[in-house]
């Protein structure tokens, strides 16, 4: 029986193994190549999506279990036209190198922004400890969420 | 180059690959596979050494789904960098855990998984040499038996070679048996350990390969487009020019892809099934074959009068290759250059001896053997500093290498950069204030140390055609690592010299079919080579553009300007000649404007007989840092905290200032790893005993502080607009400064890197065996 997605807003189905990772559905049937596959372990993040408005690690996620919900890749974050404030506080904060980790960390954060929206800056890197990122050295990524943070703190004023 | 140029070149001007990366949309090698595509795998040897008593495909063969298998006879051919003793595949015996034996391509890469399992590999074991001590000791194994009949491929004047010692490389200037007997010194002998580093970036190494039109087309995650070129062809024995090499964006490479390494299985296995192959590493795959940053041991000792000066030096440097020579032959350079460099010696003698193992091949990481180096140098520094009495950093200032003074070869140095780089980090430090207050119960230590190390030069070719709407594009073999120089510092050097704007530079992806010879991108040479190529193919771009203007202006090209996408008269500002228009013109009336240009090294002289067997005599651009940290260590575990980094770096000058910012930061992260918890291991079975992020830990957000930068600008460059390499040099001096801060909150000897909570603890509680290196006299 096919497992049933919504993916990034459209119904999409998949005919094959239910324990294939979702990673590689996304992948390789759905030729979404915004998860990256870094480490298949769970430890780097790169592969980092939302299940159902909840962050997971599709390399450790069977399809199966995701039948019937909605997923969101770094896709389907934002429209054509434009970057969500997230990203866009990335770019102007020269934040990327070579950009593998990002769309694991931009879904990150963005469920971090929206769980703690006035996150201080350890909370910040408490969040990040599921992503690795060997270029930057995190600071600028941190800065970057923390401006957002930061603008949410003065909208509350 | 003009002020007016120097001031246009200068810019933050921000990355254009940022957004697509932010948004999922790059497609790097690892996006690129097709539906169709074959998926390859390597079966790899399960002993550090053994004899090959039969490989048999057959079974393997009639398995489903399989479309090709390739061992040593699809390639006979041997590579190297300095010597030729790698073969691609081993065919008479093993010489590393993990070392390829038989390549599979299959539908799916399950079927080519199953089928490398079902290849009869018969394997008989052989003694193995895993470490250094082992490989030099006498009577040991020799990893090549037949070492005298490989073929050298670079030649350097008095270098050795015999049994397991791959490479060795010696400098002897001046008199240092007189120096160590001399009365009025007293010596001091430092022992230095430190493991492999494992570069991790996130894209694993691989390739697409395809057989089209009787040539082979490599899809490469790679830094070095030309090497996979040169390597492939000679290792599958094709010309080179069968062979085309282009590289998508790259996911990280740190040296992993300096040079050739998994690109030849993906083509034989093409060139064998006639269809386009994938071959990916696994993280483990990758791990566990990675070309590591080498293990090695270092002795030093100095003679220093009581009123600190150097009289004497004598080092012995052992890294280990692992079973085959790669960069280390190269890198036996090094030790020169940064043992022997960075303060003022009276005489001095050098030894580094490049080991074969029976351990996997150890390769190219960020700032290489200059990283342990450094370490051990700054170490002894301060062991000298102890013995003597003297402040650390008043011996620093007293001797660090300043203006016309020699190297260990004898380059002459000019400009002093270190004292104001001292200075400058003192000034820096003044005006934080000391973190000693916030520690607690925990031990407070902080070091400051000196470095230096090199721009890698080396030959580039770059064209730029100027197009008819006014923007121009550069064709370089140059690759976007992710340090942003094909996205930054390149396209700012080609407006600032044909006065357009950034925004108007295309920079063409690397394709061998389309640009010149490049050595790649590595070394801190990417905005110095390709940026000086660049700017000498604009000079002739300039000419040509200025010529025709000069028709269309009826004005001597003497009283023109570039600027403002404009060619100009002098003192008429805001007049003049579309760029776009001359361009447009001059295509109709004499044909497309273009230019090319080339660079490689001036070639900085050396004194005669100083140096033996180095492939480089002298540093064509050295490059100076200077760290400082503040640490905490808590007495109960050993844990070590970073409170505090600071870095002043020499740049030449900075082009785009915020993109230093960044590989600063992101350096010295990777320093921090290097110097506190990053350590691949061999256990007994000779086999890398790390597989993935889990057991290999690397810096996490929550391990980092912000890096305090400060840019020393001015110190002599070759490079365009003054510029030197900047991406290499952050993680120099990491491990050397965070050893010294544990040395000094610790009161400790620190020998040995990374400096884990156990490593810790047991030199606090003083259980930490006297390092042995009667292995590595002087």
């Amino acid at each position: 029986m096919a497992v049933r997605i919504n993916v990034n807003g459209e119904e999409r189905s998949f005919d094959g193994d239910v324990v294939t990772p979702l990673l590689d559905v996304l992948r390789n049937s759905f030729f979404l190549t915004g998860a990256k596959d870094v480490c298949r372990e769970g430890f780097c993040g790169a592969c980092m999506v939302h299940v159902d408005g909840v962050p997971v690690i599709s390399c450790l996620t069977p399809v199966g279990l995701v039948d019937a919900k909605s997923v969101l890749t770094i896709e389907g974050l934002g429209d054509e036209s434009d970057l969500v404030p997230l990203q866009r506080a990335l770019e102007e904060g020269d934040a990327v190198q070579c950009g593998m980790c990002f769309p694991g960390i931009v879904m990150s954060l963005t469920n971090l922004l929206a769980q703690q929206p006035l996150a201080a800056r350890d909370e910040i890197k408490r969040g990040l400890c599921g992503n690795v990122c060997r270029c930057t050295g995190y600071e600028r990524i941190v800065d970057a969420a923390l401006t957002l943070a930061r603008n949410e703190r003065r909208a509350n004023v | 180059m003009s002020e007016a140029e120097t001031l246009a070149a200068v810019v933050n001007f921000a990355r254009r690959d940022a957004r697509d990366k932010l948004r999922g949309r790059t497609r790097y090698m690892v996006d690129q596979v097709r539906p169709g595509t074959l998926h390859g795998f390597v079966l790899r040897a399960t002993m550090p050494s053994a004899r090959i008593v039969n490989i048999d495909t057959s079974v393997a063969r009639r398995m489903p789904g399989v479309r090709a298998i390739v061992t040593a006879e699809d390639a006979p051919g041997r590579f190297g960098i300095g010597i030729a003793d790698q073969p691609l595949f081993a065919s008479d015996v093993v010489r590393y855990h993990g070392e390829p034996i038989a390549a599979v391509a299959a539908d799916t890469l399950w079927q080519a998984r199953e089928a490398a399992a079902a290849i009869d590999v018969r394997l008989e074991a052989m003694p193995a040499v895993l470490t250094l001590a082992e490989a030099l000791s006498n009577h040991a194994h020799l990893v090549h038996r037949d070492w005298k009949r490989y073929e050298v491929l670079l030649e350097a004047e008095g270098g050795r070679r015999g049994g397991n010692i791959a490479w060795e490389a010696t400098v002897a200037r001046g008199d240092t048996a007189a120096a160590f007997a001399r009365s009025d010194v007293e010596i001091i002998e430092s022992s230095f350990r430190v493991g492999r580093q494992s570069h991790m970036q996130l894209e694993p190494r691989g390739a697409i390969a395809s057989y089209e039109d009787g040539r082979l087309h490599l899809v490469a995650s790679t830094q070095a487009p030309w090497t996979v070129k040169n390597v492939t062809a000679r290792a599958l024995g094709l010309p080179p020019s069968r062979v085309r090499v282009t590289v998508p964006p790259v996911g990280g490479g740190f040296g992993v892809k300096y040079g050739c390494s998994i690109e030849p299985y993906a083509a034989a296995l093409a060139r064998a099934a006639g269809r386009s192959v994938a071959l990916i590493n696994s993280r483990q795959e990758e791990l566990q074959t990675c070309p590591c940053r080498e293990n090695a041991d270092i002795h030093i000792r100095s003679a220093v009068t009581p009123a600190g000066d150097i009289v004497g030096r004598e080092a012995t440097v052992l890294m280990d290759c692992g079973a085959y020579g790669g960069e280390q032959i190269y890198l036996t350079t090094m030790t020169a250059h940064t043992l022997g460099s960075a303060y003022r010696l009276g005489a001095v003698k050098m030894t580094s001896r490049a080991v074969y193992t029976n351990t996997a091949p150890n390769g190219a990481f960020r700032a290489c053997n200059g990283v342990y180096n450094v370490f051990a140098l700054e170490r002894h520094t301060d062991e000298i500093c102890s013995a003597i009495g003297m402040d650390p950093l008043e011996f620093r200032h007293r001797n660090v290498l300043g203006d016309g003074d020699i190297g260990s070869t004898g380059q002459v140095f000019e400009g002093n950069v270190l004292g104001p780089m001292l200075d400058r980090m003192e000034a820096m430090s003044r005006s934080q204030p000391s973190k000693r207050a916030e520690v607690g119960e925990r031990l407070y230590g902080k070091a400051t140390t000196v470095g230096t190390w090199f721009v890698f030069v080396g030959p580039s070719a770059a064209t730029v055609n100027l197009n008819p709407d006014g923007s121009a594009t550069l064709v370089t073999a140059g690759v976007e690592i992710g340090q942003g120089t094909m996205m930054q510092s390149l396209p700012q050097i080609v407006a600032a010299r044909l006065g357009i704007r950034p925004e108007d530079v295309v920079v063409n992806a690397a394709d061998t079919d389309a640009a010149g010879f490049d050595v790649g991108v590595g070394g801190g040479r990417t905005t110095v080579s390709l940026g000086a190529a660049a700017s000498v193919a604009c000079d002739e771009v300039r000419r040509k553009l200025l010529e025709v203007g000069s028709k269309m202006l009826q004005t001597s090209p003497k009283h023109l300007v570039l600027k403002n996408g404009h060619v100009e008269i002098v003192g008429r500002a805001g007049g003049g000649i579309s760029v776009a228009r001359i361009a447009e013109h001059a295509q109709a009336v004499s044909g497309p404007i273009s230019g090319s240009g080339s660079f490689t090294r001036a070639g900085v002289p050396a004194m005669m007989g100083c140096a033996a067997g180095h492939f480089l005599d002298s540093v064509d651009i050295p490059v100076f840092a200077v760290h400082e940290c503040e640490i905490a260590i808590d007495p109960d575990t050993g844990h070590v905290e970073v409170l505090s980094y600071r870095v002043v770096q020499d740049v030449g000058r900075a082009l785009n200032p915020s993109a230093i910012h960044g590989q600063i930061q992101g350096g010295v992260t990777q320093g921090l790893g290097y110097a506190l918890h990053e350590e691949v291991t061999i256990n007994p079975e000779g086999q890398i005993a790390q597989s993935g992020f889990g057991s290999y830990r690397v810096p996490l957000a929550q391990d980092v502080v912000p890096v305090e930068i400060a840019l020393h600008e001015g110190a002599p460059s070759m490079g365009p607009f003054g510029t030197k390499g900047a991406g290499e040099v952050p993680i120099l001096n990491v491990g050397a400064t965070i050893a010294c801060a544990v040395a000094n909150a610790t009161g400790k000897r620190v020998q040995e890197l990374p400096l884990t909570p156990p490593r810790v603890l047991s030199l606090m509680l003083d259980r930490t065996e006297e390092l042995d290196l009667r292995h590595a006299p002087f």
